[in-house]
């Protein structure tokens, strides 16, 4: 058995080297909590002061409650102490990756504990068994980094892929463009370890009571997830990428519908709408084509590579049907260029409005086309900056709008926001696609899901945790009485 | 969806400094999206993997402490580790300018710092020293002989020695004038600079015989002084201001063709000009003159991409030349295929790329001096991925690049040379590479 312990790239182990010998920001009083866990932990891994705890209560769309005390744990042992720490304290506990989250998950809604992953980052490859085992705080594109010497990667790439970790992709089971033909982080899950709400730790399998299935996607509800067996696979020989673009937005989904009706099965398939397109243009100044109304990028990927090309070819005949240009990426940096193109869509948004709503929609491929010209109309009558991208080939979209608070309307925002959620049910859609439901989406579960299933959540959630101090407000809407 | 009304990025800054400085700072905090894509870029978090020593952290940071919701000292550890850098702004899609936020917030908070007396000393003798070149030039000479000292120093006194080269030349002022050699096709304006002026004499003297050599000829406007940038990256507004004046007084851009330096932080302090006088009179001014300013890099790489490169000689034997980016050319100013593109057009010559070559190598202006532990785990980093490249040569375009490196790749035993981007043209030229 070859196992290859790898450091991780972006966090080498000079995280303990450090610390102790710079200056410490002073300031704030410490709270009991702090002081207790500052004794058990040593300073290092313990952060009290204001300008601290003031940085670990956002993620990437949403500000929460500052908390009284953050924990940077470097084992699991750690993380049990911390546990253990705040349930004496009888405060909330919060779990966090990089914060790179869209929905809010690790945003606390009330003072409590964070407890942050992003030093907890050892990784083993084990090539003959094709598995990663990876602590939380492990960055998701080390994983494929690593494994990569050995033959293998890690399929699940989330567009924040070089920021997120491997426990928030769990916590909120991310997806990216791969998905769309190799599946999503769950699928690639083979065990966990976790610390449940008492702070007892737990090891699972997939097998029956499938309770990892369970714990990937909660969103730190249910337990901290301490270490991840991860599948890890071989990749394709051979990819090709390809542009096209349209002149309007449903043209792109009727291309991709037919492409898919014709038997392609493309292994990326992402479209961006033209305010996209421009945003990004700003940024990386590719010569995307900035007048066209939809873009979609597409590869396809296999061991063959005829089937590979006639693949392609299958995608470029469906383009050019629906009235599509279509251009090929004549090598990969050029194909690279266009994926990090694709992959800065969101931030890149920012340059238009400093704020945005931001949703996740999972509509079925056949409806794609309505979908996206209603969603455009929707935005268009609005007078609101709408936009749209997403992993079109799986129908999940990220209709987002953008806005500047102290011009425009809240009410106006949050309205167009329910009609397009409205959309997406109507069509027989979900309203999550691959961000979780946080906070941010929790208005919109009641109508989403109907009163029994959440009354069976609900009494799963009090199995695993009692007393609902894990990662509270969040994912489940208040109980009814 | 499900927006709570409670998100508070758009930031309160202008209501308590509604200036134009509070205008730059309030717009880069607006801008800012927290998607965290700058956290695997950033030096300190790399470091640290924390989120206060992160780029999005700072920005947070900066907001709270402009809106007063947080001390200044506080607040002050974090903001000082920041090499400034700007890997954090190539790798931000929303377009941060973070560069002019902690420029204008250091500007801002400086004066209400409270120092130790040995601190404020260290700070002004570095602001003494570094901008009077004479100065400079007789201090490291004195330095030199110190070195054998170093181990018996603190920390913070023995970084700057162990810089120092082995030799501190002479002194040798520039021309004011240098005609071009052949039919003149081009006139310039040159900034001198400060430090290498007394610590690498050579890179100007290179530069001036690749322009003339190129048909350019070279004004060194009389009355220019140091960029301002040491002073502003340190917060000392005031004088950064008297310096970014004389420079304009000093440089007509009208005159020009483009106004050229070739250290990477002076260049990029030029280019900050606008953002520093933002608001002020003198700003259009600024913007003139800015958008004259060009790295050397930058202008030979524009007569290479139109063809009008005079031709190099080809180096004596095959040549692999680490190229290093200078934050401040590569982050701060975009400029990264132009000093490869120049390398590549020396027959002969193989441009290798370095391992992490986004992050910085830790010398970063003053940091060196303010932040010794952490500059020196970023030098040993940065001299190690330059040198498992092999090379028999390493390039960069920037003063404290070069001494860093340099000083780090000596102490890992490493005798390979470090140049001047322009010196290894210059000996190209000159059939001596
Ligand atoms: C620009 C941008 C692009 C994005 N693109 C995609 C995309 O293509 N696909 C996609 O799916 N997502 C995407 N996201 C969303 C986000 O990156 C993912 O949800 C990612 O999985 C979050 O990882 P994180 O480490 O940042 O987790 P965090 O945001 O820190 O946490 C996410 C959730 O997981 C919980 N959590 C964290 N660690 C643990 C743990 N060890 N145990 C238990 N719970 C834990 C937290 O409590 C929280 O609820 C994008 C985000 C941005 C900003
Ligand atoms: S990448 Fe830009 S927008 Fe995103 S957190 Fe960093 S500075 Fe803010
Ligand atoms: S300038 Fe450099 S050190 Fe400072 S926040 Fe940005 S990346 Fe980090």
């Amino acid at each position: 058995m070859t196992s290859g312990k790898v450091a991780q790239p972006e966090k080498q182990a000079l995280t303990p080297a450090v610390g102790t010998g710079l200056p410490r920001s002073k300031g704030g009083s410490l709270h009991p909590l702090a002081a207790t866990l500052t004794r058990t932990l040593g300073p290092r891994k313990v952060l009290s002061n204001l300008s601290e705890r003031l940085n670990y209560r956002y993620d990437a769309i949403a500000f929460g409650a500052t908390p009284l005390a953050v924990v940077l744990p470097e084992s699991t042992a750690d993380v049990v102490a911390a546990v253990k720490a705040a349930r004496a304290a009888g405060v909330p506990i919060v779990g966090r990756g990089a914060a790179s989250g869209l929905s809010g998950g690790a945003a606390p809604t009330e003072p409590g504990l964070v407890i942050s992953f992003t030093r907890m980052t050892r990784l083993e490859i084990d090539a003959a068994r094709r598995e990663a085992r990876a602590q939380p705080g492990v960055i998701t594109l080390a994983v494929t980094e690593a494994a990569r010497p050995h033959g293998l990667i890690y399929p699940p790439d989330p567009a924040s892929f070089r920021t997120s970790t491997i426990g928030g992709n769990l916590g909120e089971n991310a997806g990216g463009p791969l998905c769309f033909k190799y599946g999503v982080t769950g699928d690639y899950v083979q065990g966990l370890e976790f610390v449940d709400a008492e702070g007892d730790v737990h090891t699972l399998t997939r097998d029956t009571y499938d309770l990892a299935g369970l714990l990937i996607g909660s969103e730190g509800t249910l337990g901290l997830i301490t270490e991840a067996t991860l599948r890890l696979t071989v990749p394709p020989r051979f990819t090709r990428t390809l542009m096209a673009h349209f002149a309007e937005v449903g043209a792109c989904a009727e291309a991709v519908s037919a492409a898919i009706a014709a038997g392609a099965v493309p292994s990326k398939l992402e479209f961006m709408d033209r305010a996209c397109t421009n945003a990004i243009e700003d940024y990386l100044h590719l010569g995307l084509p900035r007048e066209a109304e939809a873009l979609l990028l597409v590869d396809t990927d296999g061991d063959d590579l005829e089937t590979v090309e006639e693949e392609r070819a299958l995608v470029e005949a469906a383009c050019r049907n629906a009235g599509g240009t279509v251009r090929r990426a004549e090598s990969d940096a050029e194909a690279a260029q266009l994926w990090q193109a694709r992959r800065s869509v969101s931030p890149a948004l920012g340059r238009i409005r400093p704020q945005r709503m931001n949703e996740d929609i999972v509509v079925p491929r056949s409806v794609l086309p309505e979908v996206v010209r209603e969603i455009r109309a929707l935005g268009d009558a609005s007078g609101l900056h709408l936009v749209q991208f997403g992993h079109i080939g799986d129908g999940n979209l990220h209709p987002n709008i953008l806005f500047d608070p102290r011009t425009e309307s809240l009410e106006a925002v949050h309205e167009l926001a329910h009609e397009v959620a409205r959309v997406a049910i109507r069509h027989g859609g979900v309203l999550s696609g691959e961000h979780g439901i946080g906070s941010m989406k929790l208005a919109f579960m009641r109508e989403a899901v109907d009163a029994e299933t959440l009354a069976a959540l609900w009494r799963v959630k009090h199995a695993l945790d009692p007393q609902g101090a894990l990662n509270p407000g969040k994912v489940l809407p208040p109980e009814l009485a | 969806m499900g927006y709570e009304g409670k998100v508070p990025v758009n930031n309160d800054i202008l209501t308590h400094h509604p200036d134009g400085q509070g205008e730059v700072m309030a717009h880069a905090v607006d801008a800012c999206v927290h998607c965290g894509f700058c956290l695997p870029a950033c030096p300190t978090y790399a470091l640290l993997g924390d989120e206060m020593d992160s780029p999005r952290g700072r920005i947070v940071l900066m907001k709270e402490v402009l809106e007063g919701a947080l001390p200044l000292y506080d607040a002050a550890p974090h903001l000082d580790r920041c090499l400034g850098c700007q890997a954090c702004v190539t790798a931000c899609p929303s377009g941060v300018p973070y560069g002019e936020l902690i420029t204008s917030f250091r500007g801002w908070s400086e004066p209400q710092r409270q120092r130790s007396p040995l601190d404020r000393a260290k700070r002004a003798a570095i602001l003494k020293i570094l901008p009077a070149p004479r100065v400079f030039s007789l201090a490291a000479r004195v330095g030199q002989f110190a070195k054998p000292l170093a181990p018996l120093l603190p920390n913070a006194l023995r970084s700057p020695l162990d810089l120092l080269p082995e030799h501190v030349p002479a002194m040798q002022p520039s021309a004011a004038f240098t005609p071009a050699r052949g039919q003149r096709r081009g006139r310039v304006a040159f900034l001198v600079g400060c430090a290498q002026q007394a610590l690498t004499p050579n890179f100007n003297a290179a530069t001036l015989r690749v322009l003339a050599r190129n048909g350019i000829e070279v004004v060194i406007p009389e009355g220019q002084g140091c960029c301002g940038a040491a002073a502003l990256h340190t917060g000392a507004r005031d004088e950064a201001l008297k310096l970014v004046r004389a420079n304009l007084a000093a440089f007509n851009p009208d005159d020009f063709d483009a106004i050229l330096s070739n250290a990477a932080g002076c260049g990029a302090g030029l280019k900050e000009y606008p953002a520093i006088l933002h608001g002020l009179p003198d700003e259009a001014q600024a913007r003139a003159f800015a958008a004259k300013v060009q790295d050397i890099s930058e202008y030979l790489g524009g007569l290479l991409e139109d063809g009008e490169l005079e031709p190099v000689l080809p180096a004596s034997r095959p040549l692999t030349v680490a190229y290093h980016d200078a934050c401040h050319l590569a982050h701060a100013q975009g400029v990264r295929s132009a000093p490869r593109a120049l390398l590549r057009a020396i027959p002969g010559v193989t441009v290798l790329e370095v391992p992490e070559g986004d992050l910085c190598c830790g010398s970063a202006g003053t940091y060196n001096l303010e932040q010794p532990e952490l500059a020196t785990q970023l030098g040993i980093r940065k001299a190690k991925n330059i040198l498992s490249t092999q090379p028999d040569l390493i390039a960069s375009g920037n003063i404290g690049c070069h001494t860093q490196i340099q000083s780090h790749a000596r102490r890992q035993g490493s005798p390979v040379p470090v140049m001047h981007t322009i010196e290894v043209l210059d000996l190209a030229y000159r059939g001596e590479l």
